[in-house]
């Protein structure tokens, strides 16, 4: 049988991968994708735990709260982004540290 | 009694001191004298020779022939030796004394004239009077080491005369040959004088050589090679004074000098001074050491006699006769013939003397011609004159009292003193082995060989016609005989030339008074026949010779010895005896002094660049580390706080992702912690 | 080695794998897909974690929205904007790199420590679960479970999910207007 911790393994490996995108991409999107990615880590931990609650089954509800959730996160930063791309003209998150006009 | 002779003797020594200090006195004044052309300055020095002259008569007049006056003081003490100085006046001072003094005047007198239109005169007159300060001394002095320090000062005035115009090159470098030759004449008398003094322990020249002479009486301590050595110290001192063979040839290089100079030192005074040396430390030679003195005294005769005959310059034949008569005085000393080696230094004292004072006015008229007429001649060449007799008589006719004076015929002094040299020599010769024979024979030869040149010379420049005036025709000569101070030393020293000065016998030498204060040397024996024979043979021919060279001169007759034949060039080239030694002597000398500069550019210099070299080296390493190490230091300080800085500023960039890794840095840590411990 | 271990495992490499490939390529839109590829072994992995409702809804709402969403968002967006995301600067490996990957694999270490020192596998509330047969059979019916718990224990977060929905809805609406002076 597959154990418990076999999924919290993969699901570590996913959040360590992601960290890693997070902190080394030059382009916005990128770092999307890694925050998408450590999200998907944190709910295959919480799948994994909910086997051993058949009757409130709070692990793959949260699941499902968390999927829309990631959702709507990712449409709003794509909006955030476009308006970024549209002041700065670049979406390197390196050349936007500035804060003034 | 007693106290009026000392009473007396010490006025003797008072006067015989002022005679000696006169001239230095004169000396003196005439340096503190302002500029350069003083006409004082002649008058103050012939005033001050003449009261000399006057008081050396009077010495004389107290001396000759009666007792000697010595006195002598405490010197220096060293150690347990005692010195005394002081003056000794005998029979031999006071003759020279007296002769100096007499050569003097004149010669004074006849400066004063000369010199007139020279710009340092002053200068000539302080050196002239310097120089008969030296000379008086000199023959007064009674200590050894008193009579070396006037020896040299004699060297030393005779080196500042001769280079006196001393912007001529030629007579820089004559003068610089004289005082070196002398020198060489200087280091003999001190080694000589060194031996004495080891050996018997005295300076004074009474006790070493005088009546009781040390030198006779007590034995030579030293090894007998010593007493040689004494000796040719000595002989080298009179060859380098007395002109003689191998260091005559300064003499005639020193006619650079002015005439009047010629005259006073090169020909009477400074040249005799070393035959009265020879005469002061007579007792001291061996019969082996005064045959050498005979040998070198009759070669040099002979070699000057020979040069003289070809010479061209007026000066230079009257320098070789120099030469030629001080080697007979040599001689004399050698054979034994000390009164009358002395008695010719006199005589010859007079003769020389005037005949340099006519060749100074003859010359003094040629280079009167020379600037009027703007020429390029050589003014002391006999060969451009000619026919002056006419113009000069009175300087002719004491020209011919002195040229037959120097030959000597009969009614001369000369006659007397060189025909009793030469029956001397005979008589020397006689019992001894044949060889000896040619001394005398060599002394005759010469005495024809000066009369054959006198006559060349006297009829060169007097007779016939002017030579100037046949190669340049238009020049027309105004001169004549000039004024008193010229005619009137010529007048004195004319009359001192003949005979009744030293003889009232005009033909037999033995009765000159001046040879009876000197004593007889044994060894002599008179032989009568040479004293007929020698005199009467040696003038008859001497009369030839005269008539033949006189033939050649004037009637143009020729000559049996062409003039580019061998004997011609080697005796007008002097022997080649100055090339001699310009290629043994100077040459090797000039190479070490090379070599010594090379060494000193080169090694010692070099030393000191190399050392230079190693200072600069040294401060390169020392720049190099300054700069490289010690300033790297700070500038690795500075970038180490720079890349600090630039590290720790990212911190602070606005970069987000550089936020988010600080966070989790720190978060990890946290882990980290709690899991390690 | 059963099967579904070994498919467990496969679906564990595709996704540890895929995503690498994702984090090690430099292009943007070989990452976007390759992520697909993530998210589709994840859902692979609910599956054989009893999760099947989880999984479908991975398929339709990640897949099927965010990633066309991501897809949409910069191939729509004009070809300078493209050539400016594909601008990537070309150093593979700097120090900022480096220090990112020593910090994530020191992460994981930490992660995968606490794992085996809390001894996952033998928790007590798993166990008792399992024993009491109250824990998720593979032949337990699940979707009407989910049904049913959402209408009844989780109806707040239920509703308050739909609110955040419209409020993200309107506000990314907002956000992406065209300005009138632009």
């Amino acid at each position: 049988m597959i154990g418990l911790s076999d999924f919290l393994i993969v699901g570590a490996g996913l959040f360590c991968v992601g960290l890693y995108i997070i902190l080394t991409k030059h382009n916005a999107i990128q770092v999307l994708i890694g925050i998408e990615m450590m999200l998907n880590a944190a709910i295959l931990n919480l799948v994994a735990f909910g086997k051993y609650d058949r009757f409130y089954n709070g692990g793959q509800m949260f699941a499902l709260f968390a999927i829309v959730l990631a959702a709507a996160t990712t449409a709003v930063a794509l909006a955030i982004i476009l308006n970024v791309y549209k002041k700065y003209k670049t979406i390197d998150p390196d050349q936007i540290h500035e804060l003034k006009d | 009694m007693e106290n009026f002779l000392q009473a007396i003797d010490s006025l003797t020594i008072r006067f015989a001191l002022a005679a000696v200090l006169l001239p230095l006195l004169a000396f003196v004044v005439n340096v503190c004298l302002p500029g350069k052309n003083n006409k004082v300055a002649g008058w103050i020095s012939t005033l001050a020779i003449l009261t000399s002259a006057v008081f050396s008569v009077f010495v004389f007049s107290k001396v000759w022939n009666q007792h000697q006056v010595h006195q002598q003081q405490l010197w220096f003490t060293i150690g347990e030796t005692k010195v005394y100085a002081g003056i000794l006046l005998n029979n031999l001072s006071v003759l020279m004394l007296l002769l100096v003094s007499l050569i003097a005047l004149p010669v004074h007198i006849y400066s004063t004239a000369y010199m007139k239109k020279d710009e340092s005169s002053k200068r000539y007159f302080a050196y002239l009077s310097f120089f008969c300060f030296s000379m008086l001394a000199l023959v007064v002095i009674d200590n050894l080491i008193l009579f070396y320090i006037f020896w040299e000062l004699v060297g030393f005035s005779s080196y500042l005369l001769i280079g006196f115009w001393f912007t001529r090159s030629k007579a820089v470098l004559a003068n610089k040959k004289a005082f070196i030759m002398n020198r060489i004449g200087d280091i003999g008398l001190l080694v000589a004088i060194a031996i004495l003094f080891s050996v018997y322990h005295t300076f004074d020249i009474d006790q070493l050589f005088g009546a009781n002479a040390l030198v006779r009486s007590t034995t030579f301590e030293l090894p007998g090679g010593w007493q040689f050595v004494a000796f040719g110290g000595i002989a080298l001192a009179v060859a380098a004074k007395s002109a003689q063979f191998p260091l005559h040839t300064w003499l005639p290089d020193a006619m650079e000098g002015p005439t009047s100079v010629s005259a006073l030192i090169h020909a009477a005074t400074m040249v005799a001074a070393g035959v009265f040396l020879l005469g002061r430390v007579y007792p001291v030679f061996t019969e082996v050491e005064l045959t050498i003195l005979v040998i070198i005294g009759a070669f040099t005769a002979f070699m000057a006699a020979t040069i003289a005959l070809t010479q061209n310059d007026l000066k230079r034949i009257l320098a070789y006769s120099t030469i030629s008569q001080l080697g007979f005085m040599v001689m004399a000393m050698g054979i034994g013939a000390y009164s009358s080696s002395l008695f010719h230094l006199a005589t010859h004292a007079f003769f020389k003397c005037l005949l340099f004072l006519v060749a100074g006015i003859v010359i003094h008229e040629m280079q009167h011609v020379k600037e009027e007429y703007d020429l390029d001649i050589d003014p002391q060449n006999v060969l451009y004159m000619g026919g002056l007799g006419k113009k000069m008589p009175l300087t002719f006719i004491t020209a011919l009292i002195g040229g037959i004076a120097l030959i000597g015929l009969p009614l001369t002094s000369g006659y007397l003193s060189k025909d009793g040299i030469l029956i001397q020599a005979f008589e020397w010769s006689e019992g001894k082995p044949v060889l000896y024979r040619l001394i005398p024979i060599g002394a005759m030869l010469t005495s024809w060989l000066t009369a054959f040149y006198v006559t060349r010379l006297i009829v060169k420049v007097f007779f016939g016609e002017f030579k100037l005036a046949q190669i340049n025709p238009g020049i027309k000569l105004h001169i004549s005989d000039g004024g008193w101070q010229y005619k009137l030393p010529l007048v004195f020293l004319a009359a001192c030339c003949l005979f009744p000065l030293f003889s009232l016998n005009p033909f037999l030498y033995e009765h000159a008074w001046l040879l009876n204060g000197f004593p007889k040397i044994t060894g002599l024996d008179r032989v009568n026949i040479y004293h007929t024979i020698v005199p009467a043979g040696l003038n008859i021919l001497s009369l030839f010779v005269i008539y033949w060279a006189y033939a050649v001169y004037v009637m143009q007759k020729a000559l049996p010895f062409p003039e580019g034949g061998w004997l011609f060039r080697v005796s007008y080239h002097e022997w080649y005896i100055d090339k001699i030694y310009s290629k043994i002597i100077i040459g090797p000398v000039l190479a070490l002094s090379k070599s010594a500069r090379w060494s000193d550019v080169n090694i010692i210099d070099g030393f000191l660049h190399l050392l230079q070299r190693i200072g600069i080296a040294f401060s390169k390493v020392a720049d190099w580390t300054d700069r490289y190490i010690i300033d790297g230091f700070l500038h690795l300080i500075a970038s180490i706080v720079l890349g600090i800085g630039n590290f720790a500023r990212s911190f602070q960039g606005g970069k987000v992702q550089y936020y988010l890794f600080s966070m989790l840095a720190i978060i990890l840590a946290i882990f980290l912690f709690k899991i390690l411990i | 080695m059963t099967m579904v271990k070994a498919l467990f495992y496969l679906m564990g490499f595709i996704t540890i794998a895929s995503a690498l490939f994702v984090a090690a390529s430099k292009s943007l839109v070989r990452g976007v897909f390759m992520f697909f590829v993530t998210l589709l072994s994840l859902a692979g992995l609910y599956v054989l974690a009893l999760a099947d409702f989880v999984a479908i809804t991975q398929i339709v709402i990640y897949v099927g929205g965010i990633l066309v969403l991501i897809l949409f968002a910069f191939m729509l967006s004009g070809k300078e904007t493209l050539a400016n995301l594909q601008q990537q600067k070309d150093r593979f490996i700097s120090i900022s790199k480096l220090l990112a990957l020593l910090l994530a694999v020191l992460f994981f270490i930490v992660l995968i420590n606490i794992l085996f020192k809390a001894d996952i596998n033998n928790l007590s509330w798993a166990n008792k679960a399992a024993s009491y047969k109250t824990d998720i059979r593979p032949d337990s019916p699940m979707t009407s479970n989910i049904g049913t718990n959402l209408m009844t224990t989780y109806l707040l977060p239920f509703e308050a999910i739909s609110i955040l929905l419209t409020m993200a809805l309107i506000g990314a609406a907002h956000l992406s207007r065209k300005e009138k002076n632009a």
